[in-house]
C-alpha cells in the first residue's frame, strides 16, 4: 500500500492536481485526507554511539514540509515563509517565532482526527526557545506532545488520538495525525527498526475558513 | 491406593467451589509425622507471639514443613509461586523473580527471615531463590498491612521465614538430582541439652541452569553454584530468660555469557561472573518479669553485597562491572503486657540503620540512612466472640520525613461455623536508595539518564551551566522532597466450614496508593536525551477477590483449591478513559478510536484470574504424593526492560495510548503442573521422585524464568531421638 517510500512523492503530485482545482475560489472546499510515508528526520547514518547514545552522522537540519504544496520544501529555503513545519527527530518545529521567519502557529488537540470538523480559532502557539523551560507550539518530550517515548525499550510511539492542527503562514488551516516514527511503520517497533521517518495523515483547507469536510 | 473412590467427592468438590469461588489455606490442620499433633497452625507473624491461625483477625497463610517437604521444593520461589494469590514475577531487568501479592509489585512485599527483614532489593524487588528451604518450620503469609510490627514496604503484606529450632536431637542429609544437572545437598542437626539449644544447617546448591534461546549467544540461566550455612544456639538462663543467637551466610557465585547489544546495534560477546552474598546476626534475648511481662530485647544486623564483571575476551578488556553493597543494623525492644484477660499489649521500639554503596550512583560515597521508630499493638477481646488487635506505628527518618500507620482488625464469630474478619491498615515505602541517588546515563540506542531526588538539583545545575541543557519540561523546584508512599488496605472476609469438613475462606481486598513514586522527564540534552527523576505522582489501585477451600477428603487425601481475581488500574488512566480522552490505533490499519472503560484492562504485569488445584496424599504407612496444577492467566508485560538474552521485548502496547487495553499484546496464560512421590522408611530413610511443570510449558520471550519440564530423584535420611525438651518460656 503506502510502504513504499516514493509514495511521498506520487502523493505530493496527487495532491497538487487536486487543489489546482480549487484556485481562486474563496469558499472553503471539499478536502481530502493525505498520508505522507517515510518522511526523513535527519536519520543517524552511522547508527547510535554505544557510549552516550548519541546519533552518529546526521545533519542536525530540519525537514521542512508544506502543507499547501504536500511537498518536502527544500533546506535552502529555510529562512523563508514556504515552510510550515519542519522534522528532526522527535522535534517538530513551527514557522514563526525563534525557529523561521513566517506566521505560522500550531496547537496539540487531542480527539479522533476523523471527528475533527473544524480547526480551533483560537490557542496556536509559536516555538520559543529563548524562555526557560523553551516553549515550543507541539511540546517536547515524552507524553507532552505527540509522543510517548518507552525507556525500557528505547521505541517512540505516536499518542492516539493526539492531532496537530497548524495555521500557516498565509492564513489557511491543516491538521495531521502522525502514524509512525519508524520506517516503512513495523506494526510493533523496536529499537533496531529505523528510526526518524515520519508516517502521517494531514487534511489541508486550501480554501478559507476552517472547515476540514 | 487413592484410587476411583476420589473421583465422586472430588467432582462435588470441584462444583462447589465454582459456584462459591472459594479454595484454601491448605494444610493448617495436616498432621506432621514429626511433630506432635496440633490441630491448627501456630503463627507468630502478626503479633510475634505463636497465636492459632484462626483465631487471628488478619489474613493469614501458613505452608508447613510437611508440605513443603512432599512438594519436593528446594528454593523459596518455588514454594510461594504455589500459593494462591501469589505471583512470581521477574525484576525489571528480566532477571529473578520476586513475589506480588493482591496486585502489588514485589517491592511492596517485606520478606522477613524470623522476623527479622532480607535485604539486597538491588532493583527493587529481592531474589527469592536465595533462600533455601531445608532449614525451614513454616512459612506464613500475612496478607494486606495489618500488623503494627512491621514498617517500611509491608503493603501488600509480610513474608515471614520461620526456621527450624531443636525440639530433642534430630539430623537429616537430604540429596536431590534432577534436571539441568541441577544438584542439592543439605544437611541439618539440632539438639538440646539442658539449658542448651543447638541447631545447624547447611546446603549447597548448584545447577547448569538452562537455555530457552539456543540461537542466542549465553544462557537464559547461567550455571551457578550457592552455599547456604546457618546454626542457632540457644540458653535458658532461667525458665524466665533465653538467649537465642542465629546467623546465617550465603554466597552465589554466578557464570555469566552475555551478548550485549551497543547502540550500533553492534554485538559484543562478554563472557564473566557474578558473586552475591549475604549474612546476618540475630541475637534475641527474651526475659519474663512476671506473668504479665515479657520483654524482648533484639539486634539484627544483615550485609548484602554484589558484584558483577564481564570481559569482552576478544579484546581481554573489562567491559562492564557493578558493584552493590548494602549494610542494615537494626536494635528493637519491645514489651508484652497482659492486662487483665482482655488485653494483650505489645510495645516497642527501635531504629534501622541502613547503608548502600554503589558504583551507579556515579560516586563512591556511601549513602546512609537511619529511622527511629515505635509501635503499639493491643490485642483485644471484648467478648468471647470477638477479637480485636489494633494498633499504630510511627517511622521518623531524616529524609523522606515522618510515617504514621494506624491498623485496625477485627474478627467475629457468627456462630460455630462461620467467622467474619474485617481490617484496614495504612501502609508505607519509604523511597529507596536508588530514587534518592540513583546517577546513571544509559547509552543504549536514544539514550537517557536517571537521577535520584537528592542528586537531581545539584546536578541538573551542573549541565545547564556546561550548556548541555536544551530545555525543561517541568519546573525543576517541583523535584526533591520524595516523600513515603502510602497505600491503604481494607480486607473484608468469611471463614466458614460445612460438614465440619470443608473450611471456605473468601476475602475482598482493596489496596489504594495515591503518591506512588514515578519517573518524571525533567528535561532534554542538547543530544535530544531525556533526564528522568522520580516523583509523587501515580495513584493506582488494586483490588478483588480472593477464594480459598479445603476439603479433606479422608485421613489421607486433601483436596484444596484457590482463586485470585484481581483488577489492578491506574487511577487517573481510568478518569481519562472515562472523560474520553484515551484513544487507541489499530497498528495494522492506522486507524485511531475512542477507548471504551471497560476496555482499559489495568497495570501491566497483572493477571486478572490466576488459581491453584492440589491434591495432597499422605499415608502413615509411608506414602506421600502430591499433584498441584498452578494457573496464571494472561497478563500484560510492560516495563520490563528486556529478556537477559538480549532479545527484544515487544512491550504489550501496540497501540500508541501507553497503556494496557484490551486490544493490547498479552502474554499467553498457563498451568503448570507439578507432581510428586515419596516413600518414607521406618528406618528414617526417605526416597522421592517428582515431575515440575509436566507438560513442558516455556515461553522463552517472555517468561524466562519459567525453565521447562524439571524430573528429579532424592533420597533422604532422617534420625531423631525426642528429649525432654525445655518448655520455651
Amino acid at each position: 500500500m503506502l510502504n513504499n517510500r516514493f509514495s511521498l512523492l506520487v502523493l505530493g503530485v496527487a495532491f497538487i492536481t487536486l487543489s489546482s482545482c480549487s484556485k481562486n475560489d474563496p469558499a472553503p472546499v471539499t478536502v481530502q485526507s493525505q498520508t505522507i510515508t517515510n518522511l526523513p528526520a535527519d536519520p543517524p547514518s552511522g547508527g547510535y554511539d554505544p557510549m552516550n547514545g548519541q546519533p552518529i552522522g546526521v545533519t542536525k537540519k530540519y525537514t521542512f514540509f508544506s502543507f499547501k504544496t504536500g511537498a518536502i520544501v527544500l533546506n535552502a529555503d529555510s529562512a523563508t515563509a514556504n515552510w510550515d513545519i519542519g522534522f528532526n527527530g522527535t522535534t517538530i518545529l513551527v514557522n514563526s517565532g525563534t525557529s523561521g521567519p513566517g506566521t505560522a502557529g500550531a496547537q496539540v488537540v487531542t480527539g479522533i482526527f476523523d471527528e475533527l470538523a473544524n480547526a480551533p480559532t483560537t490557542g496556536y502557539l509559536t516555538d520559543n526557545k529563548t524562555t526557560v523551560p523553551a516553549t515550543y507550539a507541539i511540546p517536547k518530550g515524552s507524553g507532552n506532545g505527540w509522543y510517548n517515548y518507552n525507556g525500557a525499550t528505547n521505541v517512540i510511539s505516536p499518542i492516539a488520538g493526539r492531532i496537530i492542527v497548524v495555521k500557516t503562514s498565509e492564513g489557511k488551516y491543516a491538521k495531521m495525525e502522525i502514524l509512525s516514527y519508524y520506517k516503512d511503520s513495523p506494526v510493533s517497533p523496536a529499537s533496531t527498526d529505523v528510526d526518524r521517518y515520519y508516517t502521517f495523515r494531514y487534511v489541508y483547507q486550501s480554501g478559507t475558513g476552517t472547515s476540514f469536510k | 491406593m487413592p484410587g476411583p473412590p476420589i473421583f465422586a467427592p472430588v467432582k462435588t468438590a470441584l462444583i462447589a467451589s465454582v459456584l462459591i469461588l472459594l479454595a484454601t489455606y491448605s494444610f493448617a490442620q495436616e498432621a506432621d509425622t514429626l511433630a506432635p499433633q496440633q490441630l491448627e497452625a501456630l503463627v507468630v507473624t502478626a503479633t510475634r507471639t505463636e497465636r492459632t491461625m484462626g483465631a487471628l483477625p488478619m489474613l493469614v497463610m501458613v505452608v508447613p514443613k510437611m508440605q513443603i517437604r512432599t512438594m519436593g521444593s528446594l528454593r523459596l520461589t518455588e514454594v510461594l509461586t504455589e500459593q494462591t494469590g501469589l505471583a512470581v514475577v521477574p525484576q525489571v531487568n528480566g532477571q529473578g523473580s520476586g513475589i506480588q501479592i493482591q496486585g502489588l509489585n514485589p517491592d511492596y512485599t517485606l520478606i522477613l527471615l524470623n522476623g527479622e527483614p532480607l535485604i539486597g532489593r538491588y532493583t527493587g524487588s529481592l531474589e527469592l531463590s536465595r533462600i533455601a528451604v531445608g532449614n525451614i518450620k513454616q512459612i506464613e503469609i500475612v496478607k494486606g498491612p495489618s500488623s503494627s510490627l512491621y514498617g517500611s514496604d509491608a503493603l501488600a503484606g509480610v513474608v515471614n521465614i520461620i526456621t527450624e529450632r531443636p525440639d530433642g536431637t534430630r539430623g537429616s542429609f537430604y540429596s536431590r538430582y534432577g534436571t539441568n544437572q541441577t544438584l542439592d545437598l543439605t544437611a541439618d542437626y539440632g539438639t538440646t541439652s539442658g539449658k542448651w539449644g543447638f541447631y545447624v544447617f547447611g546446603n549447597r546448591y548448584s545447577t547448569h541452569g538452562y537455555d530457552l534461546s539456543p540461537q542466542n549467544y549465553g544462557n537464559t540461566v547461567s550455571p551457578f553454584h550457592s552455599y547456604t550455612g546457618s546454626a542457632r544456639i540457644s540458653y535458658s538462663f532461667s525458665p524466665r530468660t533465653e538467649l537465642v543467637l542465629s546467623g546465617r551466610y550465603f554466597r552465589e557465585k554466578q557464570q555469566y555469557d552475555f551478548e550485549v547489544l551497543t547502540g550500533n546495534n553492534e554485538k559484543i560477546l562478554t563472557t564473566g561472573d557474578g558473586i552475591t552474598s549475604d549474612w546476618n546476626f540475630n541475637p534475641v534475648l527474651t526475659h519474663r518479669f512476671n506473668e504479665r511481662t515479657k520483654v524482648t530485647a533484639r539486634l539484627y544486623a544483615t550485609h548484602y553485597q554484589t558484584e558483577t564483571r564481564l570481559v569482552n575476551p576478544a579484546t581481554d578488556t573489562l567491559y562492564y562491572t557493578d558493584d552493590f553493597r548494602q549494610s542494615f543494623l537494626r536494635p528493637e525492644l519491645n514489651l508484652e503486657y497482659f492486662l487483665g484477660r482482655q488485653h494483650d499489649f505489645t510495645v516497642g521500639a527501635g531504629a534501622n540503620l541502613e547503608s548502600v554503596e554503589t558504583m551507579r550512583y556515579g560516586d563512591a560515597i556511601t549513602r546512609h540512612q537511619e529511622t527511629k521508630y515505635a509501635f503499639l499493638q493491643d490485642e483485644w477481646t471484648p467478648m468471647d466472640r470477638l477479637n480485636v488487635i489494633a494498633g499504630a506505628r510511627y517511622d521518623y527518618n531524616t529524609v523522606y520525613g515522618s510515617q504514621l500507620s494506624p491498623k485496625l482488625s477485627l474478627r467475629y464469630e457468627l456462630g460455630k461455623h462461620v467467622a467474619l474478619k474485617a481490617s484496614y491498615g495504612v501502609g508505607f515505602k519509604a523511597p529507596d536508595f536508588r530514587q534518592l541517588y540513583l546517577n546513571f546515563n544509559n547509552s543504549a540506542a536514544g539514550g537517557y539518564s536517571v537521577l535520584g531526588t537528592e542528586v537531581v538539583e545539584a546536578r541538573l545545575a551542573q549541565m545547564d551551566a556546561q550548556g548541555l541543557i536544551s530545555g525543561y519540561l517541568i519546573d525543576p523546584a517541583l523535584l526533591g522532597n520524595l516523600e513515603a508512599e502510602r497505600s491503604q488496605a481494607f480486607n473484608v472476609g468469611a471463614r466458614a466450614d460445612f460438614f465440619s469438613k470443608l473450611v471456605m475462606d473468601v476475602n475482598l481486598f482493596h489496596n489504594s496508593i495515591n503518591n506512588l513514586i514515578e519517573t518524571q522527564a525533567v528535561a532534554v540534552t542538547t543530544a535530544n536525551q531525556t533526564i528522568y527523576s522520580y516523583r509523587n505522582i501515580k495513584r493506582v489501585y488494586t483490588q478483588g477477590l480472593e477464594a480459598n477451600l479445603t476439603y479433606p477428603l479422608s485421613r489421607k487425601i486433601s483436596l484444596s483449591l484457590g482463586y485470585q481475581l484481581l483488577y489492578a488500574k491506574d487511577a487517573d488512566v481510568v478518569d481519562k478513559v472515562e472523560r474520553g480522552e484515551v484513544y487507541w490505533r489499530d497498528p495494522v490499519t492506522l486507524v485511531t478510536r475512542r477507548l471504551q472503560p471497560d476496555e482499559y484492562f489495568g497495570l501491566y504485569n497483572r493477571s486478572r484470574h490466576m488459581g491453584n488445584f492440589k491434591v495432597f496424599y499422605n499415608d502413615p504407612s509411608g506414602w506421600e504424593a502430591s499433584a498441584r496444577v498452578i494457573y496464571r492467566g494472561p497478563y500484560g508485560m510492560g516495563d520490563i526492560r528486556g529478556n537477559i538474552q538480549g532479545e527484544v521485548l515487544p512491550p504489550s502496547d501496540i497501540n500508541g495510548n501507553g497503556i494496557l487495553d484490551t486490544h493490547d499484546h498479552f502474554v499467553s496464560g498457563y498451568a503448570l503442573v507439578n507432581l510428586s512421590l515419596a516413600r518414607v522408611l521406618r528406618s528414617g530413610l526417605r526416597f522421592q521422585v517428582g515431575v515440575d511443570n509436566l507438560f513442558d510449558y516455556t515461553d522463552p520471550i517472555y517468561i524466562p524464568n519459567i525453565p521447562g519440564r524439571l524430573v528429579y530423584a532424592s533420597v533422604g535420611f532422617t534420625f531423631q531421638k525426642k528429649n525432654k525438651s525445655n518448655v520455651n518460656p
